[in-house]
């Protein structure tokens, strides 16, 4: 048995984080503050996903944790521990059986269902801060639907690259008024927030704020009629493990000899993928 | 009392947080609601949600005026306090309420500012059943296509509501709870169709 209380928090800090949940959902896009609550790990590791995590998982739950799609990365593995260890609850890899899924920088290649709830860890959930360092005045821009910061941004990327720049954590219109950061992930995955089966929480612990896209609500990237939307391109290009075309890639160089390799992002999903295609060949050869 | 603070709240407000993101979801809180082993002015899965989502940080306010003895037992349970209901962050109207009465609460709730939308009420309403078969036709975030909400807003209700989310995001989210140990959600971005209200 741990000593621990369940779930770590007291159920104080658990109440408070809850309030705050229902809010964010009731208000989607907009960012509530909260109290983020001391972690044993360090603020700008995950703690505001952990903050949520903690304050809803109960015994029945399944946890999965990724963090850059990995299972196995030393951050995921710390907050499984962390979890597990104060909670006893289920830990899986599979997607599919998970009820929570933590993650960092990715939504899963597996579509997400009904009953599952996804946390993001967000680092900086203010997609205005680049165009307004106060805290107070980008308050007043979501409040007045202020968003010409948000646009200029991407207008200077086209001015510069020719098109919009973002890396990740390319902002999206959440039910057509609020501007959101959706967190590092890859613009592959924002359209995994539009209209998804899945509750989609999102907490930064450092900067104390929750926010959360409902099921079935609609998210659009952020685009300009004549330069659309566009997700990371990887034609061509296939998993140099199990195959797969259709999922967000890594591009592996070898430095020995210069080769650029791509293997899928989502380790689990690779990971089943080259399980079923071993017990296809498995069931052949028997035959 | 027999409710396990920590573990029957927490599978309250996971049926809570799916019915808020799911408008129109019933909950079934029967189960944990039979252990409260004490006498209350109140329906069970109402005090359920008082002892998952109030503390000595917020405030409520109970509706019809004069049930002292439900304010005593929330206080003392949840450590929240009592205030005037266009300050309260949870107001508690209960099945002794009138339609008038329920009404004249939302148009008093705090609804937040444009800066703080969440710096508002939410409303937990009794009702009768929540297994009408007629109810609500509700629409938007969380919402499909078309959800059936199993109970039927009166007009004024209706009238109330809308008035006080016209200017989204301000606005009031509504906890519904009934006799049987059910509860259901509705989040002030869900609208409501004025042809289904009676």
């Amino acid at each position: 048995m741990n000593q621990h209380h369940f779930a770590f928090f007291d159920e104080g800090s658990k109440k408070e984080i809850r309030r705050t949940i229902l809010k964010a959902v009731a208000i989607p896009g907009y960012q509530v503050p909260f109290s983020s609550r001391e972690m044993p790990i360090a603020r700008g590791w995950g703690t505001g996903g952990l903050q949520i995590t903690l304050s809803i998982i109960g015994r029945e739950d399944c946890l999965k944790v990724i963090d850059q799609g990995s299972d196995e990365s030393v951050n995921a593995v710390s907050i499984k521990k962390l979890v597990h260890n104060t909670t006893s609850v289920e830990i899986t890899e599979r997607t599919q059986e998970a009820t929570i899924i933590q993650s960092r920088h990715r939504i899963p290649e597996i579509p997400l269902q009904g009953g599952q709830i996804l946390v993001l860890q967000v680092p900086t959930p203010e997609p205005l801060r680049q165009v307004e360092p106060r805290e107070y005045m980008t308050k007043i821009l979501h409040s007045e639907e202020e968003y010409s910061g948000a646009w200029l941004q991407l207008f200077e990327q086209i001015m510069k690259y020719g098109r919009t720049a973002t890396g990740a954590d390319h902002p999206v219109y959440v039910n057509s008024r609020y501007v959101m950061a959706p967190s590092p992930i890859p613009r592959f995955d924002n359209v995994k927030m539009n209209e998804s089966d899945a509750l989609i929480l999102l907490g930064a612990g450092r900067e104390k704020k929750i926010y959360a896209i409902p099921p079935y609500t609609d998210v659009q990237s952020l685009a300009f009629e004549d330069y659309p939307f566009a997700v990371e391109e990887f034609s061509g290009k296939s998993c140099r493990f199990c195959g797969a075309t259709d999922v967000f890639l890594d591009e592996v160089l070898d430095s020995a000899t210069g080769d650029v390799h791509y293997q899928c992002n989502d380790t689990s999903y690779c990971l089943e993928q080259l399980n079923s295609h071993e017990k296809a060949k498995e069931e052949s050869s028997y035959a | 009392m027999a409710i396990d603070i920590v573990h029957d709240t927490q599978f309250v407000f996971r049926k809570i947080l799916d019915s808020m993101a799911r408008p129109g979801t019933v909950a079934n809180v029967a189960g944990v609601a039979s252990r409260i082993d004490t006498q209350l002015n109140c329906f069970h899965s109402t005090f359920l949600c008082a002892l998952t989502l109030l503390d000595s940080e917020v405030t409520f306010h109970v509706l019809p005026t004069g049930n002292s003895d439900l304010i005593d037992k929330i206080s003392q349970y949840t450590l929240s306090k009592h205030v005037s209901v266009s300050e309260a962050d949870f107001i508690i109207a209960s099945k002794e309420c009138s339609e008038q009465e329920a009404a004249d609460a939302i148009r008093q709730a705090k609804q937040g500012t444009l800066i703080d939308p969440n710096r508002s009420s939410t409303i937990i309403l009794e009702v009768e059943s929540l297994t009408e078969k007629e109810g609500t036709v509700l629409t938007g975030p969380g919402i499909k296509t078309k959800s059936h909400f199993p109970f039927a807003f009166s007009k004024e209700m209706f009238i109330a509501r809308e008035e006080k989310n016209k200017e989204f995001p301000m606005g009031i989210d509504l906890i519904i709870t009934d006799s049987s140990g059910r509860l259901a959600c509705i989040p002030r971005t869900a609208e409501m169709d004025l042809k289904e209200v009676h």
